[in-house]
């Protein structure tokens, strides 16, 4: 066979033979990097994203556009059999906000009563779904607003109804959140009536699981999941969804959030969020040394110490 | 007559971006965003291998590892490995594909569907061995299966899109060497 081809292969085969190993050996490298020093890679692969996705824009939003509106039409065909379902739930809706305005006003009271202010911290930005995760294996979306808007690692994004993931990769115009239901996400939660705690472990199926429940019993299926606000995960009191028992007779979670259609998210302003600047650094619990510290967090974030106070400085302040 | 084969070696390498594009624009689109339990056939690397084994010329290895390092990047993947397996896998194939031009068909797809079980195992070892987290074993493995089972479907479309045909004999490169 090598008869066939001429002369000028004894010149390129081993140069490229040479290039070929040197591109299989910088790949591996970037790997053992990524594996040992992760955020900067992740940074890096952040950067690229960045660079890339809002270019194709562009041509993303109509194709995207097209794609829902076939998708709408399909539904029009059930369009009579909804409208008849609408009507019926907006009588149930118009005898529940009678008793919600009655609530409402009795909260306020109560409220007047005790002089509760309602926590300012948590205002939101609101970021355009631009693309999924591209990979049925992951599960995550990138949002259009990034560091540019004081987007920053770890602050929660919910949908209006519900808690929807966590920002996890910020580039300077684009943001990543990896959804709940993804296989690395792990929030901790609070299941409503009966105070368990538990942590939503995301494992790539509709309905993410409640893990390291201590009494399951006591938890029944309709309860309310609300984030608990544990080692400064997220900010506490969040809609996360119901409980519902799995056909694999574990304890899940019914999201509240619409997973179906991702389209407007708000990320949560969190200012009590910890980062990992350094790759063998850990979020511990505050050193009792400074028994105010924990007060501080709650009050003043812009004056906490150490780790917390490396938040990037290109914020929205 | 070099000036000619230059061109169709240039057309024939726009025609593969062009299909690449198109697959990585739309796996990217934000359709689907509830985690499936079934999923579609890794179309990019079914892709990258028809190009492959059929035209080598026009798949220059700089542009597979670009290529993968990119979708690396942008679908969520360990950065890095998934590149180094397939570029040594599409270098495998080419070194293979001027043999594999006069057997039939059903050779060539058995090759292309042992390499791609090949690297899927060893993508998993070593991600195992990293103790990287991993998709569901069942995923993994329906992909694979589809990837294979699409191979010939995705060579005929190249044909009838893009005319991508194993060289006809006689046909020669730039430097005037038979392919």
């Amino acid at each position: 066979m090598a008869k066939d081809r001429s002369i000028g292969d004894d010149y390129v085969r081993p140069i490229r033979r040479l290039l070929v190993g040197l591109i299989v050996i910088l790949s591996l490298a970037v790997f053992l990097v990524w594996r040992i020093d992760s955020p900067r890679v992740e940074r890096m692969r952040a950067a690229v994203i960045d660079a890339m996705v809002p270019r194709m824009d562009w041509a993303m939003a109509p194709v995207t556009g097209l794609m829902n509106l076939i998708a709408d039409f399909q539904s029009y065909q059930a369009l009579y059999a909804q409208n008849q379902d609408l009507r019926r739930e907006l009588q149930q809706m118009r005898g529940w906000r009678e008793a919600a305005l009655q609530l409402e006003q009795e909260n306020a009271k109560l409220l007047d009563l005790n002089n509760v202010a309602v926590d300012p911290n948590l205002t939101w930005i609101t970021g355009v779904v631009m693309t999924d995760s591209g990979s049925p294996f992951r599960q995550s979306v990138l949002l259009n607003v990034g560091a540019r808007d004081g987007i920053q690692d770890g602050w929660p994004a919910m949908d209006g109804m519900g808690l929807v993931g966590r920002i996890a990769g910020v580039g300077d115009g684009t943001a990543r959140v990896i959804l709940l239901t993804d296989a690395s996400s792990r929030i901790p939660v609070v299941i409503q009536p009966s105070g368990q705690r538990a942590i939503l472990a995301g494992d790539n199926s509709v309905y993410p699981a409640l893990d390291f429940l201590e009494n399951p019993d006591v938890v029944r299926p309709g309860d309310r999941v609300v984030t608990s606000g544990d080692g400064d995960v997220f900010p506490s009191d969040l809609l996360a969804g119901q409980v519902a028992l799995g056909t694999d007779g574990r304890l899940r979670l019914r999201l509240s959030a619409d997973f179906e259609r991702l389209e407007f998210l708000r990320v949560l302003r969190n200012p009590g969020t910890r980062q990992i600047a350094d790759p063998d650094t850990l979020i511990l619990p505050i050193a009792p040394a400074s028994p105010q510290a924990n007060v501080d967090i709650l009050t003043v974030p812009e004056v906490t110490p150490g780790e917390i106070a490396e938040l990037e400085p290109d914020g929205d302040g | 007559m070099a000036e000619v084969i230059r061109n169709r070696i240039l057309l024939g390498r726009a025609a593969f971006v062009v299909a690449v594009t198109t697959i990585v624009f739309a796996q990217l689109l934000p359709l689907n965003t509830l985690p499936r339990n079934w999923t579609g056939p890794d179309l990019l690397v079914a892709v990258t291998l028809v190009w492959v084994g059929r035209r080598p010329d026009h798949v220059p290895v700089g542009v597979v590892a670009g290529l993968f390092f990119l979708t690396d990047l942008l679908f969520q993947r360990p950065p890095g490995l998934m590149t180094a397996l397939i570029v040594i896998l599409t270098e495998v194939l080419r070194s293979r594909a001027h043999g594999l031009r006069g057997m039939p068909v059903a050779v060539e797809w058995a090759t292309v569907g042992f390499g791609l079980v090949a690297v899927a195992v060893a993508y998993r070892l070593v991600l195992t061995i990293a103790v990287v987290p991993q998709a569901p074993v069942g995923l993994a493995v329906l992909q694979t299966f589809l990837t294979i089972l699409c191979y010939p479907l995705l060579a005929g479309l190249a044909y009838i899109l893009f005319g991508v045909s194993r060289p006809a004999p006689g046909e020669t490169d730039v430097m005037g060497r038979r392919l």
